[in-house]
């Protein structure tokens, strides 16, 4: 495929990308604290949403054996730290590196920050890749790389049937979440953007006036 | 159209339709969804307009040689795209900082906040590429293929998230 092909697709699946992010309010730095903080739950039911029709859409492309997976490997060391500051990086940025984009689309003047430091961050490790690969190595302790790994190796069953019995879960556990905290709720209760008339349904003013 | 002007949408029909996303990444591009490479793409691209020599580090070059890197800069290029267009439509764009900053983290002023931004930008890219993905790289697509890798990155991300934001006032 050319660059420019892959480019106007990869725009054109953004652009959706983004306004799911948005509508959603998934990307909102107070949505996702929240979700850390066990006060808003949108973002596990947007991400777990995602995942079901994931799983889903890839049973049946690798049943009918149109698309092979493309799974990463578990370097152990790697995806224990790597996890760690990603999550250290969410609650400082208040965005994953996807919803920084869609922050600067939607206004948020800060996250041009989020993106510059992120810049610094992908630069720092591709510029030091051997050293902190070789340090998050942790072979002699037995985790290592484990390869491409996934619980298709690990359990009976082929990835179509693992992914519609693990969706089939999912969407049973969002629907108790639903009953729990339903999303109307949540979004009322937290939506920091007002209402036309310039005030948030709550009384509490959601934000300070806009500091342009 | 009313969908594109909606202030808000369910969390369920905006998973729905990012997680049928993986369609045209799987079949058009032959990848799944991710975000952080991109940034890769990008700062590598960036510094050897100064200094060419740094796509002689395998890790970069690797980075920018293939459409597939270039489909991920668009593809998040897309994701500001549609988050300007939605607030537009919608009415719904954002002042230059979120107010929950300052009842989270106290940070009231501007600069203070573009420094912890610009730190946690530089932690999160750094864990993201450390693990060889994000939330979408391995949180979407990595769970949707039942890969082990990503269920370590995202339990240790969530953990070390949660923990943080413990620290902080509620938000």
């Amino acid at each position: 495929m050319s660059v420019f092909s892959a480019v106007i697709i990869g725009l054109a699946m953004g652009v959706l990308f983004g306004l799911a992010l948005e509508k959603a309010r998934v990307m909102e730095p107070g949505f996702i604290i929240g979700q850390f903080q066990f006060r808003n739950f949108t973002m596990i039911k947007v991400m777990l949403s995602a995942i079901a029709t994931g799983l889903v859409v890839l049973a049946a492309l690798n049943a009918l054996g149109i698309v092979s997976l493309s799974v990463k490997a578990a370097m152990v060391g790697n995806m224990v730290v790597g996890g760690l500051l990603l999550g250290v990086g969410i609650v400082l940025a208040g965005a994953c590196p996807g919803t920084a984009l869609a922050q600067i689309g939607a206004g948020y003047r800060d996250a041009w920050a989020i993106l510059a430091g992120g810049l610094a961050g992908a630069f720092t490790y591709g510029y030091f890749q051997k050293p902190i690969d070789t340090a998050l190595d942790w072979s002699s302790a037995g985790l290592g790389n484990w390869g491409k790994v996934t619980l298709v190796d690990l359990l009976p069953g082929g990835f179509p049937t693992l992914a519609l019995i693990f969706a089939a879960l999912i969407v049973a556990g969002l629907v108790a979440l639903e009953r729990w905290r339903p999303w109307r709720e949540e979004m009322e209760r937290n939506d920091p953007v007002a209402d036309a008339g310039g005030k948030a349904r709550t009384g509490r003013s959601a934000y300070a006036a806009p500091a342009e | 159209m009313s969908i594109l002007s909606a202030r808000s949408w369910s969390p369920y029909a905006a998973g729905i339709l990012i997680g049928l996303l993986q369609i045209p990444a799987f079949l058009l591009i032959n990848t799944a969804l991710g975000a952080s490479s991109s940034f890769v793409t990008v700062v590598a691209s960036l510094t050897a307009v100064f200094d060419p020599a740094i796509l002689g580090i395998p890790y970069f070059k690797s980075h920018v040689a293939t459409a597939k890197d270039w489909w991920q800069v668009a593809l998040v290029a897309g994701v500001a795209l549609g988050a300007f267009l939605s607030v537009k439509m919608a009415g719904t764009a954002r002042p230059a900082m979120s107010e929950m900053w300052g009842r989270v983290m106290g940070i009231r002023s501007f600069p203070v906040r573009l420094l912890v931004a610009f730190a946690g930008g530089f932690v999160l890219l750094l864990g993201a590429r450390i693990a060889n993905g994000c939330t979408s790289g391995h949180g979407l697509s990595g769970l949707a293929q039942l890969a082990v890798s990503s269920m370590i990155a995202m339990a240790a991300m969530f953990a070390s998230g949660i923990a943080l934001s413990a620290v902080f006032k509620r938000v």
